[in-house]
């Protein structure tokens, strides 16, 4: 039988990114709860932290308030935390995922790496299938309020 | 009446879904399987630890998603597979990846303020 964890290309995601900011700004923006709540969430939504505790073990909880009033509670347990390198958190709420950002100084920039691997490819496709659904029935409400808003101006 | 109806409806949707075909991991390793070639049903069985129904019964929900048809070549079958439908998927990954990429963009835009606030204008 295969062995399911034995690869991890079916269930993972990786994200990179330059940024023209010095590794202490970046650091800060990322490892401060008051920054955070400013950028974490998708556009239209707000977010609380009631608790951040950087260090291994330490619980960070993280709710995000949709535009149309519903909470997402997003509990996390970092796993490594390195000054201006590195940190682990698993993403212990569903999706179940562990999360690696790295941090590389790079002059006046910084290089940011950012890798999720979920538990199981079964727990990633269920992801990919939730925000499908999720984001298809938006698009949908926006179809159709794009076509009352149409019948209006008739 | 109805609940059978609704449930009988329910699950052949379910069963059409591509999401579902490649949920479960010996369906994965039969499409790893004949991806390359059709293999018949006999090479297929003899790969798994499973009882020929088993295996049948995935090759079956694997037709059922459109991703595999199978062909009879005098007393054999064979499995064939047809990949293009996994495109569905690899685009909803790519959204899913978006999302995250979106997130790196805010954080970026949100860096960037940080900066100008905090050194002013001298640095760009």
């Amino acid at each position: 039988m295969e062995n399911k964890k034995s690869s991890t290309q079916d269930r993972e995601l990786l994200i990179t990114r330059q940024l023209d900011a010095p590794i202490d700004l970046v650091w800060e923006a990322w490892t401060s709860p008051e920054h955070i709540a400013n950028w974490w969430g998708p556009n239209g939504f707000t977010n609380t932290i009631t608790k951040m505790d950087l260090r291994p073990g330490g619980e960070w909880d993280l709710i995000m308030h949709g535009p149309d009033g519903t909470d997402y509670k997003n509990k996390s347990i970092f796993k490594e935390v390195i000054l201006h390198k590195k940190i682990v958190y698993e993403h212990v709420t569903g999706p179940k995922f562990v999360a690696t950002i790295t941090f590389e100084e790079r002059g006046d920039q910084t290089y940011i790496t950012w890798h999720m691997l979920f538990e199981t490819a079964e727990e990633f496709i269920r992801t990919v299938k939730t925000f499908k659904a999720d984001v298809g029935l938006r698009q949908n409400v926006e179809k159709l309020s794009a076509y009352l808003a149409g019948m209006k101006s008739r | 009446m109805y609940n059978f109806t609704s449930t009988y409806l329910y699950n052949m949707k379910a069963r059409r879904d591509v999401y579902q075909a490649i949920a479960d991991p010996t369906r994965r390793a039969i499409i790893n399987m004949i991806a390359g070639q059709p293999h018949n049903m006999k090479s297929i069985t003899e790969k798994f630890d499973m009882s020929q129904q088993a295996i049948s019964l995935h090759v079956k929900v694997l037709m059922d998603c459109g991703l595999i048809t199978i062909q009879q070549r005098g007393r054999e079958r064979f499995c064939e597979a047809h990949l293009d439908r996994l495109g569905e998927v690899a685009a909803w990954v790519a959204q899913y990846k978006q999302f995250w990429e979106n997130k790196m963009d805010s954080f970026e835009m949100y860096v960037e303020k940080l900066k100008k606030e905090r050194y002013g204008k001298q640095k760009k």
